[in-house]
């Protein structure tokens, strides 16, 4: 056992290390540009701990990140680079939108329900095209969930500017959803949905899913060596279309909660590329469930804590789209080592 | 070597390498002679790579002295080595497949005209003139994604040749080719010779040892064993000197092979496959084979092989004929239901389809054996301590070295990733085996294993299907001997009928032009 720890304890290092050299330089880089640097800095950092709403906005915002991080785990792993989590989170949330307003009376736990369920079927439907178009016809699924994405923002613009639309409201939004498809805000959090208490629930399971089941193993090797996976006698076309119905499913399911749990009508600009992130934050973790858990909410840790800094100093929000960008860069990279041969 | 004559070309003293607590050599001495062919050989693991690595600048020695024409020197990278005369040609080829012949001789070191436009025209002839120097068969505008294996490794000889090397590394030049690729190679090598080039040739395969060299130095767990001319020597004694102990060979229960016989277990009658394009990969080809058989299939690489294999395993569909397993049709059946009715598949390339290198060896060990092994738990987990029990297991049975559960299965050496997937398959117990190319790339000592295996595996009353293009493995395990050629099943000769010169013959096709 104590070799487990001392495994996890090695993997943990090295990006606890990075993310605090890269903190530690993007202070450097404060230093030079602002007045008041230590106050930015403590906004970027602590301000979502400030009051219990920035906190609630900080649970919403890792949420979607946190889902759709698992969902691109889970496709990665069985081999398939979905990037279409933006389309399937948008088709979730119209779809848990429109299932709430096709049944207005429908009372508090069915019609939440119902339209959870339309959103997994709908964000699951987004992924299940591309999978079997790569399984069947062999089409490259980067080109087809990218496609996908601008089909699935298209018709959600077209649906919530024409049918959907609330006339009296200011904006692309839909009409806002009856109460008995809100789904509750966590507990002495007010404004913080407790979808998000679900994504961190999901995170364990997609671990034990992938880690402790033979399903996962057949899944990790029709992703790892396909034609391996075949010859053990694993059918891999039907574990990546399975893994891209849950990637999409997961993906669905961020857009139900935002729309059920935080916006309570579908809004046409809700997303500020949260497909993108949940990928950035997914393979940041290393396609881990557990590590998701960890960048998601860093992500969204400096994301909400940007908007503070930049209302409170004079060092403007970008600077993080540069802080997680040398992220990103020293997380990926990893030295070569030598030739090492026996 | 007599006082006052002149200093060996190359001379290592005491050289040591450690990668962590890992001693890779231990103290080697080596002395090479101008102009000779020397083969270090030894098994996997015994530190050939890292020695040849040294010398060509890629690893430094941790202690010990590199002696060159007298001098002592220490090469900073491979580029320093290659500017001393020291040119090497890796197992795995540094080549850029989309680039011609002569760009890749050439690259980075292009002619210039004006300085910094490449001349295609000069680079062209210097790589035509290059070619013709040695006689090979090559043309500089020939695309290396178009070129055979053989002809590749001549590209790679080329370009180390081309640096002016005096000593020329060869790493496992052999382990890629087919047999008669092989003795293109060492009429290269002979040729080289004949040139006054020195040749440092790394294998592990006795024959070629036997060959090629005129010296040979085993190596065994990094240390120097013994450095004796090849003229002499027999095979036997090089074999001691690198397992440290006699060779057993491979041995049925004889009680048992008379019991064999009763229903065939595996069937397979006028299999025929086609590619799109209409060329023939197997041909009416007809297999039957009992319970405790072994049938050997030989045949020089590309002839249907790989084919025969993944049909009989369910990979790729047929177009004609039938495949029985215990008397069940299996045309059609998936690859899952053929395993469930007790055929095990071994296949030709263990990185292709037999492991994943990525994922651990408890993984590897155990997929496609949950069930059997009870290694999930009531609530549909996977009991991880059970399956790292399991996989500790056959690790101790098959002395896999250097594994331990949690490691991916990528980071054993060949011959070790091979007995994970012996392991796995062997599990079952099977009834039906295919077998392909089981101790390819394989040191002596591994081979030896595998082998005995197989045969237990026969003994067992197994109906076992052997695909190998090594002749001597053929002749040492089969029970009756087929050969393919183009797609077509020749001959089935019983082993007592059948001579290595028939089957050679066969494997060139001789039957049909007799025909």
């Amino acid at each position: 056992m104590t070799g487990e720890t001392k495994r996890l304890a090695r993997a943990i290092a090295g990006p606890v290390a990075i993310v605090a050299a890269v903190l530690a330089g993007g202070f450097v880089l404060v230093l030079i540009i602002s007045s008041d640097p230590v106050t930015a800095y403590r906004d970027l950092l602590f301000a979502n701990f400030y009051s219990r709403s920035n906190f609630a906005l900080f649970v919403n915002r890792t949420m979607p990140l946190l889902l759709i991080g698992l969902g691109v785990v889970f496709s990665f792993r069985a081999g398939v680079f979905n990037v279409g989590g933006e389309g399937q989170l948008y088709f979730g949330a119209m779809a848990a939108a429109a299932a709430a307003l096709a049944l207005p009376s429908a009372p508090f736990p069915l019609g939440a329900l119902a339209s959870i369920g339309a959103a997994i079927a709908a964000g699951a439907l987004w992924g299940w095209i591309p999978g079997v178009l790569k399984v069947r016809l062999d089409v490259n699924e980067v080109v087809s969930t990218l496609m996908l994405n601008f089909i699935a923002l298209l018709t959600t613009e077209y649906l919530v500017t024409n049918p959907l639309r609330d006339q009296t409201a200011y904006g692309a939004v839909s009409f806002v959803i009856p109460r008995g498809a809100w789904i509750p805000e966590i507990p002495g959090l007010p404004g913080a949905t407790s979808g998000a208490v679900v994504a961190v629930l999901i995170a364990p399971l997609a671990w034990l899913a992938l880690f402790r089941t033979e399903w996962g193993a057949n899944l990790r090797a029709a992703g790892s060596n396909m034609r391996f996976a075949e010859a053990v006698g694993v059918d891999a076309g039907k574990q990546i279309i399975i893994a891209m119905l849950i990637s999409g499913g997961l993906s669905g399911l961020a857009g139900a909660f935002y729309v059920l749990g935080i916006g309570h009508r579908f809004e046409q600009n809700f997303s500020p590329a949260f497909g993108l992130i949940g990928l950035t934050v997914a393979l940041l973790a290393r396609l881990h469930p557990i590590g998701v858990l960890a960048t998601a909410t860093f992500y969204a840790l400096v994301l909400n804590g940007a908007a503070y800094m930049q209302i409170d100093t004079d060092v403007p929000r970008s600077i993080v789209g540069l802080l997680t960008g040398f992220l990103v860069l020293f997380m990926t990279a990893r030295p070569r080592r030598g030739l090492i041969a026996v | 070597m007599s006082e006052g004559s002149a200093a060996p070309l190359l001379q290592l003293r005491g050289v040591v390498k450690k990668f962590d607590d890992k001693v890779a050599l231990d103290r080697v001495d080596l002395i090479v002679e101008r102009g000779e062919v020397h083969v270090i050989c030894g098994e996997n693991g015994a530190g050939k790579s890292t020695l040849m690595n040294i010398l060509a600048g890629i690893l430094k020695p941790d202690s010990g002295e590199i002696i060159l024409d007298g001098v002592p020197v220490g090469f900073a990278d491979p580029l320093a080595a290659s500017r001393a005369g020291i040119g090497m040609v890796h197992q795995h080829f540094k080549l850029i497949p989309s680039m011609t012949v002569a760009e890749n001789l050439y690259l980075n070191r292009q002619p210039r005209r004006w300085g910094f436009l490449a001349d295609r025209d000069a680079m062209r002839k210097d790589a035509a003139a290059l070619i013709a120097r040695y006689h090979f068969d090559l043309d500089p505008d020939a695309r290396i994604a178009r070129l055979s294996v053989g002809q590749r490794q001549r590209v790679e000889i080329l370009k180390a040749l081309g640096f002016d090397a005096r000593i020329l590394i060869l790493d496992e030049p052999t382990a890629v080719l087919t047999p008669p690729e092989v003795e293109e190679l060492l009429g290269v090598i002979a040729g080289l010779k004949a040139r006054g080039r020195t040749i440092l040739f790394i294998t592990h395969k006795l024959r070629e040892v036997k060959a090629a060299s005129d010296r040979v130095t085993v190596l065994r767990h990094g240390r120097r064993i013994s450095t004796r001319p090849t003229a002499g020597l027999s095979e036997a004694a090089i074999a001691r000197d690198m397992v440290g102990r006699d060779m057993r060979p491979p041995k049925r229960g004889e009680a048992l092979r008379d019991q064999r016989r009763g229903a065939a277990v595996l069937q397979v009658s006028g299999l025929a496959m086609t590619t799109a394009a209409g060329r023939r990969l197997l041909d009416r080809v007809d297999i039957e084979i009992h319970p405790g058989e072994i049938v050997g299939i030989a045949g020089v690489d590309g002839n249907g092989q790989t084919e025969l294999s993944e049909a009989i395993a369910g990979l790729v569909p047929v177009q004609a004929g039938s495949i029985r397993l215990a008397g069940a049709d299996m045309t059609r059946a998936s690859p899952q239901r053929r395993r469930a009715l007790g055929l095990s598949f071994i296949p030709e390339d263990r990185l292709d389809r037999g492991l994943s290198a990525t994922m651990t060896i408890a993984e590897n060990a155990a997929a496609s054996n949950y069930r059997l092994k009870r290694l999930i738990g009531p609530a549909g987990l996977i009991r991880s301590a059970a399956r790292d029990a399991f996989a500790l297991e056959k690790i101790g049975q098959y002395d896999i070295r250097g594994a331990k559960p949690a490691l991916p299965v990528g980071q054993l050496s060949g011959g070790n990733m091979q007995k994970v997937v012996i392991a796995r398959e062997m599990e079952k117990e099977p009834a039906a085996l295919i077998v392909a190319q089981p101790t390819r790339g394989l040191d002596v000592g591994a081979a030896e294993f595998v082998h005995a295996q197989i045969l237990a595996a026969a003994d067992r009353g197994c109906a076992v299907l052997l695909i190998s293009s090594e002749l001597a493995e053929i002749f040492a395990l089969a029970d009756r001997i087929a050969v393919m050629f183009r797609g077509r099943l020749l001959k089935v000769l019983d082993r007592a009928a059948a001579s290595e010169e028939t089957v050679g013959l066969l494997m060139n096709g001789a039957e049909l032009e007799a025909a």
